[in-house]
């Protein structure tokens, strides 16, 4: 067997196929070519790993939506509704043919808020992060909240001091404003672009609802910005399970906000 | 004197001109109504569907559901249908999409066990002295839900406020975006209530055996309970203001508390469980 032979025969190992299937002087060529072998072994590595990838870190949903939203930038794949409409379609069929997308999509951005909540590190050491986009405040008599197991806490408001252990609490200056006051005061927060399925929804309601469009641009950017709100606070206090809880609601709220328009446009 | 003659007369050809528009209105958005019975047996499940009106669901009697549907206009007519146990009503827009020539009101009497699906955009949605499982989604819906128990009720809404007034003993889940949710005498073993900026307002006693957890993202959320309430509390806001008036026996928990921003403790024998959680809302706990 020669060393092309044996590079004809490799697309079976990827498939799952044991060396028996193979030709009966294949093991005898890897041994006497240090090269063929190094590539069976690291072959049969990668394959194994693959699938073992596929079993246990099946891509979030999200990575679906990116592909898709790269595919159609690049011209691949086409929207539904972008085709030239030929024959004026009944309510229920343009519904299917425009909005058939914003289930999953709802669907998605659950799991994306789920992804994201689960997949966030948590570090064993403090790494004060500055975030930018929310101010959290640090009341003089206390500190930023840390969901690490504890001994039984003190109750009441007035004698508690806690001390936080994955981020030392910045010193709160002597005029500092209430803490709710210094929360609003926060720099707002940059405005990103929406994003392709937010624009794709609200494209959906100009076509459908076109009376509805404000109401829920606006609602989309309050969600929008209770996320990026929670996120910049996680990225700040990764360690904050109560916080983490709280993007999950807020993915749960966008996801509901296109389930209502779902049920309202159709 | 002639001026005087003729502004009167120019009083009354005004005042005939408004009673004789106001009239031309009045025929033109003339009321009719239309009736649909059905007969259902025990359990029986209908929904009722409308974008623009009201519905309105009490107990009848019997195994009987009498519908009435007060049309606005002739632009809209009722979809309906029964396949055996199962009611589907829906209003259908012939013409037009607005709050005025889709509007139909729905008035339900049926019977308390059934299980009801209630959909319209502008409502209201009311509901009362049912035992079935309820389901109401409104956009902008005021959402009313009154002497309800032992079925499971589930609102969505996105900026409609929901009102829920003694309902016991089932599961309650409430979602709304930008909504208020006022809790009046709710108690059961699964009481759960979100709204991303509208505030949650609790009056009662928790029940027992209950878990009941209120989350808003700015909202305030506002608890009023008797003195001899029986709960075990947690409350956190992570930028917002907490605080309690009453005194609360300390718990075991993982969570650390963090003063102002954070509460935990057990009142009575703390046989329900209450979760109060914020991200920039107030969150407050009162003594009745």
């Amino acid at each position: 067997m020669t060393c092309s032979e044996v590079e004809r025969v490799l697309p079976e190992l990827v498939d799952g196929g044991s060396d028996s299937a193979f030709p009966a002087d294949f093991e005898s060529h890897l041994k006497s070519c240090p090269a063929c072998s190094d590539l069976v072994s690291d072959l049969k590595l990668i394959a194994s790993e693959a699938r073992n990838l596929a079993e246990s870190e099946e891509p979030a949903p999200r990575v679906w939506v990116r592909i898709a939203a790269q595919l159609r930038e690049e011209g691949l794949i086409r929207d539904a509704d972008t085709r030239p409409v030929l024959v004026p379609a009944s309510p229920q069929r343009r519904w299917t043919s425009t909005a058939w997308w914003l289930a999953p999509v709802a669907a998605a951005v659950l799991a994306a808020g789920a992804y994201v909540v689960s997949h966030k590190p948590v570090p064993q050491v403090a790494t004060h992060v500055s975030a930018p986009a929310v101010t959290t405040p640090v009341p003089q008599n206390s500190a930023p909240k840390s969901p690490d197991n504890a001994a039984k806490p003190p109750v009441g408001a007035s004698t508690a001091q806690p001390v936080r252990a994955t981020h030392p609490p910045a010193p709160a200056p002597k005029s500092a404003k209430p803490p709710d006051v210094v929360a609003s005061a926060a720099p707002p927060i940059a405005e990103p672009e929406a994003s392709p399925e937010d624009q794709q929804f609200l494209s959906v309601v100009s076509t459908r609802a076109p009376s509805l469009r404000a109401t829920y641009e606006n609602q989309l950017q309050r969600v929008n910005a209770n996320i990026r709100e929670v996120q910049a606070y996680l990225d700040r206090y990764p360690g904050d399970l109560d916080a983490r809880q709280q993007l999950m609601d807020a993915y749960q709220q966008k996801a509901l906000l296109y389930q209502i328009a779902l049920d309202r446009i159709q | 004197m002639v001026v005087l003659q003729q502004a009167r007369i120019d009083y009354t050809t005004t005042v005939l001109t408004v009673v004789l528009v106001t009239c031309l209105s009045a025929a033109s958005l003339a009321e009719t109504k239309k009736e649909y019975s059905y007969t259902v047996g025990p359990k029986a499940n209908i929904s009722v569907e409308t974008q623009y009106g009201a519905i309105s669901v009490k107990p009848g009697s019997g195994n009987q559901v009498l519908v009435t549907a007060t049309f606005k206009s002739d632009n809209v007519e009722v979809d309906q249908q029964q396949n055996g146990n199962r009611i589907e009503i829906a209003s259908h827009l012939l013409r037009g999409k607005d709050a005025q020539t889709g509007h139909i009101d729905y008035e339900l009497l049926i019977p308390p066990d059934a299980t009801i699906n209630l959909r319209s955009c502008s409502g209201p949605l009311s509901v009362e002295r049912l035992q079935g499982d309820l389901t109401l989604e409104g956009t902008d819906a005021v959402v009313d839900i009154r002497n309800v128990e032992n079925g499971h009720v589930h609102v969505r809404t996105m900026r409609g406020p929901v009102t829920l007034t003694d309902v016991r003993n089932g599961h309650v889940e409430i979602d709304s975006i930008s909504g208020e949710i006022h809790l009046k005498a709710v108690t059961g073993p699964l009481v759960q209530a979100r709204s991303g900026s509208g505030k949650i307002f609790y009056d009662g006693d928790f029940g027992s055996d209950g878990n009941y957890k209120f989350t808003t993202h700015t909202g305030d959320i506002e608890a009023l309970v008797p003195a001899d309430v029986s709960a075990a509390f947690r409350a956190h806001s992570v930028l917002g203001r907490v605080r309690h008036d009453f005194p609360l026996q300390p718990r075991h928990s993982r969570f650390r508390e963090e003063a102002g921003r954070s509460f935990m403790g057990t009142s009575g024998l703390a046989t329900s469980e209450v979760l109060l959680r914020s991200f920039s809302g107030k969150i407050r706990l009162k003594q009745r």
